[in-house]
């Protein structure tokens, strides 16, 4: 079946050398974690049911990359808003790898980006938990003479069905109409595995 | 908005010649709240006969900031520092989104929309050239 929804994608995307996504060949389950970001909005494997998820791995003083990530993002996310069921638009979470510097910005820092993304952190062996359950990666690099250091994180965005599952994984650039198709697709398959 | 911030980016071109250097397009992204880097990105041009490098920038306001290179290895984000940047004669060199940016480090204050940063790009040479950039918010595809 997952075979058939790739080659439907094919089809779908007939000048496919621009793919946006990956299905995962059988669905992962994902470890019990719990993320926050402001007192109020909190973000833990509990929330992933019910209603399909994006996640992507970032960090607050990354001023090129993420900021542009998050932007296509937006703009994949509100096509992808047009085309699904209301209740099959995805929950954006932008988790920080780097809870030491963004435990006080990250939830305005994806707020910023659109007013229903969600910002959270955490505990270290939290944030370890979902990027290894994922096969996400991500390195604090050796501070500079200053104190700043960089830090090395996986590009890729976690698509997560509503019984919880790792699905599928969205690829940059993110492109809004391809990036659409691709999560629209996905969810007409798992609807049909749901009915099965 | 949108148009507004055109208007003033149409009657204050961000444009600054040196011999023949030109530097067009100079902005900085506006950063999201409570963020301590800051991109700038530009098109730097050279119409010269003889290549030129460009070997560092200064930023009023800010503690530092360098010439950096974003990039994508095996599905990990990361950066990298520039020494130096080439520009061919006749050839230009895009900062853009996701790929070269100068990263402005340790601002002395948070900066809006219709904010000013001087950037001084410094030449391998010793030349330098001081850009006006205006603080825009950059949107995906504009």
């Amino acid at each position: 079946m997952i075979r058939l929804l790739a080659a439907l994608l094919l089809a779908a995307a007939p000048a496919a050398a621009q793919v946006q996504g990956v299905l995962l060949d059988d669905p992962v389950e994902m470890p019990s974690f719990a993320l926050d970001g402001t007192a109020t909005t909190r973000f833990s494997d509990a929330d992933l049911q019910g209603r399909w998820t994006l996640v992507m791995f970032g960090y607050n003083s990354c001023p090129d990359v993420c900021p542009f990530t998050m932007q296509n993002l937006e703009a994949a996310w509100s096509e992808t808003s047009l085309r699904v069921r209301p209740d099959n638009i995805p929950q954006v979470v932008f988790v920080s790898v780097d809870p030491e510097r963004d435990r006080e910005t990250v939830a305005d820092y994806a707020v910023f980006f659109h007013p229903d993304f969600l910002g959270v952190t955490g505990r270290q062996e939290d944030i370890d938990r979902l990027v290894e359950a994922s096969d996400s990666f991500y390195r604090l690099m050796p501070p500079d003479s200053s104190g700043y250091y960089e830090v090395q994180h996986s590009s890729s965005v976690l698509v997560i069905a509503p019984d919880g599952t790792l699905r599928a994984k969205l690829q940059p650039p993110f492109d809004p109409g391809r990036t659409a198709e691709f999560l629209s697709m996905l969810q007409i398959q798992y609807r049909r595995e749901m009915i099965q | 908005m949108r148009s507004l911030l055109l208007a003033a980016v149409l009657s204050f071109p961000a444009l600054a010649h040196a011999g023949d250097i030109a530097v067009t397009e100079a902005r900085v992204a506006l950063a999201p709240p409570g963020a301590r880097t800051l991109a700038a990105y530009m098109v730097v041009a050279n119409a010269g006969a003889a290549p030129r490098a460009l070997a560092g920038v200064r930023a009023e306001g800010f503690a530092m900031a360098h010439l950096h290179h974003s990039m994508e290895k095996d599905g990990v984000a990361m950066m990298a520092a520039m020494d130096q940047i080439e520009i061919a004669p006749g050839g230009s060199v895009a900062f853009a989104p996701g790929g070269l940016h100068v990263m402005l480090m340790g601002p002395r204050k948070a900066l809006a929309v219709g904010n000013e940063v001087v950037l001084t790009l410094i030449f391998a040479d010793g030349a330098e050239i001081a850009v006006t950039a205006p603080v825009e918010r950059i949107d995906a595809g504009s």
